[in-house]
């Protein structure tokens, strides 16, 4: 299993000299396509095969197939396999996972089947970020389909994480090949989401370990090695902060600047706030909502100074394993450091919300003024990341950008706070639609014609009103799971939702709106829509 | 032509009238207001819905706004910037109110503002209680409005006062380090009031309940020979300021920021510790007995407030839902959310009300009141002008406009406390 597993994969500590030797780096396939392959069988049939690329798929067909086909795009999958911490998941996928699935949870396979839905799905060539490979399969994936089953007539994409960026990307190149899409919790652009895991990344380093690596790892399985040493750096700095936000601490690993900071009185959870401010990391959590506090005097200043740190370290943890990881495969597939952040003026990453919302738990004006300045390009204590022209040259040619724009009847999921994918992706989406879509209503009432069908639906995954708990002692109590809050933290009713309002779509040509849709919205229970949402957007689109 | 006019004839009433606005039916209004009214925060300021309904319960007794009653949901939000956003969509999605009036503080109203998209969306929030200068951004807040003067002003007037009462005496400030600490530094610096300070201190929000840290305050100012000590921050902060001080002996002349002034309410014990203390107020001393505003929200207070104490805080309660009736009514006889903000652009400077400085509300500007008037703390811990209660009220900007003495004659009390 990929999206749902990684992380607890990625913070197994290792002993990464005894791993050295047994590093294999995954390459793509190099084969011609295969199969079709099917067994058959009846009520439902399995058929496999790879694309001409070598990516595995597997397709399922029930004996009442109706024309619909359902095409699943799975999450990011690390692309380097190191025995007993990683390994290359190269599987077909058809279906979202549940808990300690793989290939897509049998629940939901059986909901689409029972309505004489197929779903098809592949492995993917490579893992990693893969959006453009994926997308070259799920074409080829959808032509095999159509010409071995004639009757297809609708063809609904959908996907999460990783899968959910290439779905959106699926449905911008090619709308003429779907009827609609479920978009869930996407990757944004690879500009934006780099930037994101670069300035999360970057800052953690630079300020709390400058020994972190980060870029220039060696080639090949040195440097597996090297990240994976750096995976056991961020986790011991991620350790110490933890036992920082109570007594202020800084950790001992951090740079001169930073103990300088330190030494002037500033905190070490303001500091942590502060990287989770300026990379755009929600600042509530699973277990910290920020809402409340313990009883008695702590009651106002737990949720206003301590929660928010509290809760963008457990974010960063979240996505931590995702960031580096994904970097470091990028800096394997474009042979040298594909990013540069000497321009970056991280100063003005800070909104005016966040320097006043957050006002008390950055420790004041001062205190931001103070930080802010050691981030300050000249600083020879907080190094920039100088990119390789002809990495960074070919990291800006190769991929696809996705642009946001909605080109087929599409139903979106997020959580409000998930941490690898920011509901701010989501949030920029919708507001260039809502954008759209009032031009195209306005052009047409001028002409005279029908006002057009909305054709994107956002899913807010929304948390409780509050969530924290306390233990007798005032400490506060790890929670898992919170709706809202997490990777791809969603129940099989949402997934069903979400799938049976894509397909509703692609049936009738329209997202549902009416009041049996919304009660089955209601039904599924902690999702939300709400088209008065202000998300801030990615750090990336600030410029 | 026929067979039309006589198919509308037999149309119901309703199908014609304008389409209702949000908040508003054809017996009732309903407003919001989130505020922290539970925890430390909540001092004072927990007594402003009180207040605002006592007045509103007035209102509706003699007929209401054009026939409507007007009614307040309150939520708690802790002094919570997160909870604040919360209470706002819940308001207006939820309770569905046609605006927020007299919501409090600047983090929270900055928050609300961006998160909740109330521009975007034509909602008003309206008299919010902060005194931040960056509310009169049109652009970056065009359905809101601030009910105190800014920061800068009060901090440009505590200027002059500071240099006419005090020369050559050595002059001290303990500041908030955020939004309201930055605007008071603007009014202090040389393009504004042009205040010199021996020592500065600043400190961030909730420090002030961290023991030591007060004391910390006291020693610095001890060092740096302060004779004269403002006190920039809210009232938490300057609680435990003149409590540090008292223990260190510690004993300047007190100017006390109109924001956090009334410890007394808080704690009672400390009303020794402030008499003679200096503050600045834009509206009457609650003890002045000669003033028609205070008698007839005093009256209301009494009896639809019961037991509630009358002070500065019921004041400012009232009188906020005083303005807010005169909006009301300025927006028409089927007030809707654009008519309301159009009505206080338009006429909403007119409105008579307790103040003593004019409001300032325009079609480009979101500011209430500016201005002030000095006075003393006295033995029961209330801010008097003098024995006489005659006030010397002076007036500004927030830019870099001279702080003058104002000429403005507030208008009559309305009979009975209402607004015609």
């Amino acid at each position: 299993m990929r999206t749902t597993s990684f992380k607890s994969r990625a913070f197994a500590l290792v002993s990464t000299t005894a791993l050295l030797a047994t590093l294999v780096v995954a390459s793509p396939a190099n084969a011609a396509a295969t199969g079709p392959t099917c067994d058959g069988k009846t009520p439902i049939q399995t058929c496999t095969g790879t694309t001409s690329d070598g990516a595995a798929y597997k397709m399922v067909i029930p004996a009442t197939f109706n024309g619909t086909v359902t095409i699943w795009s799975h999450g990011f999958g690390g692309n380097t396999t190191i025995p007993g911490y990683f390994a290359v998941d190269s599987t077909a996928q058809i279906a979202p996972n549940g808990p300690g699935e793989n290939g897509g949870s049998p629940v939901a396979i059986k909901h689409l089947t029972d309505k004489g839905v197929a779903l098809i799905g592949s492995g993917f060539s490579t893992q990693g970020w893969n959006l453009d490979e994926a997308i070259k399969a799920n074409v080829e994936l959808v032509g095999i389909f159509k010409a071995k089953f004639t009757t297809t007539k609708k063809v609904v994409a959908w996907g999460y994480s990783m899968g959910g960026g290439i779905t959106q990307a699926f449905a911008e190149q090619h709308p003429e090949l779907l009827s609609s899409a479920a978009v869930i919790n996407p990757v944004d652009a690879w500009g934006s989401q780099s930037k994101y895991f670069i300035d999360l990344l970057w800052l953690m380093k630079t300020w709390f370990d400058p020994t972190i690596k980060l870029t220039g790892y060696a080639p090949g399985a040195g440097g597996d090695m090297q990240m994976l040493q750096d995976i056991g750096k961020y986790t011991a700095v991620l350790t110490a902060l933890k036992a920082g936000v109570a007594t202020g601490a800084w950790p001992t690993t951090s740079s001169k600047s930073a103990l300088a900071l330190q030494a002037g009185g500033i905190p070490s959870r303001s500091a942590l706030l502060m990287i989770g401010r300026l990379a755009g990391i929600s600042a509530q959590s699973s277990s910290f909502d920020g809402l409340v506090g313990p009883p008695g005097a702590a009651a106002t200043a737990w949720p206003l100074a301590y929660a928010p740190a509290l809760a963008t370290l457990e974010n960063i943890s979240g996505v931590l394993g995702f960031a580096l990881l994904g970097a470091r495969d990028m800096e394997a597939k474009m042979g040298g450091i594909w990013n540069d952040n000497q321009a970056t003026d991280y100063s003005k990453q800070l909104s005016d919300e966040d320097r006043s919302v957050h006002n008390a738990g950055l420790s004041g004006n001062s205190a931001i003024t103070a930080m802010l300045s050691t981030l300050n390009p000249l600083n020879p204590d907080a190094p920039r990341i100088k990119g390789d022209a002809a990495a960074m040259a070919k990291n800006a040619s190769t991929h696809y950008q996705n642009t946001g724009k909605i080109k087929v009847p599409t139903v979106m999921m997020i959580g409000q706070h998930d941490p690898v994918e920011p509901a701010g992706i989501v949030q920029r989406i919708s507001d260039l639609y809502e954008a759209d879509f009032a031009a195209a209503k306005k052009t047409a009432r001028k002409a005279g014609k029908d006002v057009p069908a909305r054709n994107l639906q956002v899913l807010w995954s929304v948390t409780p009103k509050t969530w924290s708990k306390f233990d007798a002692a005032g400490s506060p109590i790890s929670i898992a799971g919170t709706p809202g809050t997490g990777h791809t933290n969603f129940t099989m009713a949402q997934y069903k939702l979400v799938i049976d309002t894509a397909i509703s779509a692609a049936d009738n040509g329209y997202l549902p709106w009416n009041g049996a849709h919304l009660s089955k919205v209601n039904k599924a229970k902690g999702l939300e829509i709400d088209r008065s949402t202000a998300y801030p957007w990615m750090k990336y689109y600030n410029k | 032509m026929a067979a039309t006019a006589l198919s509308l004839s037999v149309m119901p009433a309703q199908a014609i009238s304008p389409r209702s606005e949000v908040g508003v039916t054809s017996t009732a209004i309903k407003l919001g207001i989130t505020l922290p009214m539970k925890g430390s925060a909540s001092f004072g300021y927990n007594q402003l819905p009180g207040a605002m309904k006592a007045y509103f319960d007035y209102v509706n007794a003699n007929g209401g706004v054009n026939g409507r009653k007007i009614s307040l949901v309150v939520k708690d939000d802790g002094y919570l910037p997160k909870q604040a956003i919360i209470n706002t969509q819940d308001l207006i999605a939820k309770d569905k109110v046609m605006a927020v009036i007299g919501a409090l503080g600047t983090a929270n109203n900055k928050a609300v503002a961006s998160a909740v998209n109330l521009g975007r969306r034509g909602i008003p929030s309206l008299f919010i209680n902060t005194g931040f200068s960056g509310f009169n951004d049109r652009k970056a807040y065009p359905t809101s409005s601030t009910l105190l003067p800014s920061y800068i002003m009060e901090a440009k007037m505590m200027s002059k006062y500071v240099k006419e009462t005090y020369p050559g005496k050595k002059t001290c400030m303990l500041y908030q380090d955020d939004d309201f600490g930055d605007d008071a530094l603007v009014g202090f610096d040389k393009t504004h009031g042009d205040l010199d300070f021996a020592v500065k201190v600043a400190y961030p929000s909730l420090s002030q309940g961290v023991a030591g840290v007060p004391d910390s305050w006291i020693t610095k100012f001890k060092a740096g020979g302060c004779e004269v000590q403002i006190v920039f921050g809210v009232a938490s902060a300057t609680l435990y300021t003149v409590l540090a001080a008292v223990k260190a002996q510690y004993a300047p002349k007190w100017i006390l920021g109109s924001v956090g002034a009334d410890i007394g309410s808080i704690n009672p014990a400390t009303v020794p510790y402030i008499i003679g203390s200096t503050s600045m107020s834009f509206m009457p001393s609650v003890v002045d007995p000669k003033d028609a505003y205070v008698t007839q929200f005093k009256e209301i207070n009494t009896k639809y407030n019961v037991g509630a104490k009358f002070n500065s805080w019921a004041l400012i309660g009232m009188n906020t839902a005083f303005i807010a009736v005169q909006a009301l009514k300025a927006a028409g006889k089927n007030p809707t959310r654009k008519s309301l903000l159009a009505a206080i652009d338009a006429s909403g400077s007119t409105f008579p009300n307790a103040a003593l400085v004019p409001l300032n509300y325009s079609k480009t500007s979101n500011v209430g009141l500016n201005g002030y008037w000095f006075g003393t703390f006295n033995k029961t811990g209330d801010l008097v002008p003098n024995d006489t209660f005659t006030y010397t009220v002076y007036t500004t900007d927030s830019g870099t406009g001279p702080v003058e003495k104002s000429s403005y004659t507030r208008p009559a009390m309305p009979a009975k406390g209402l607004p015609n």
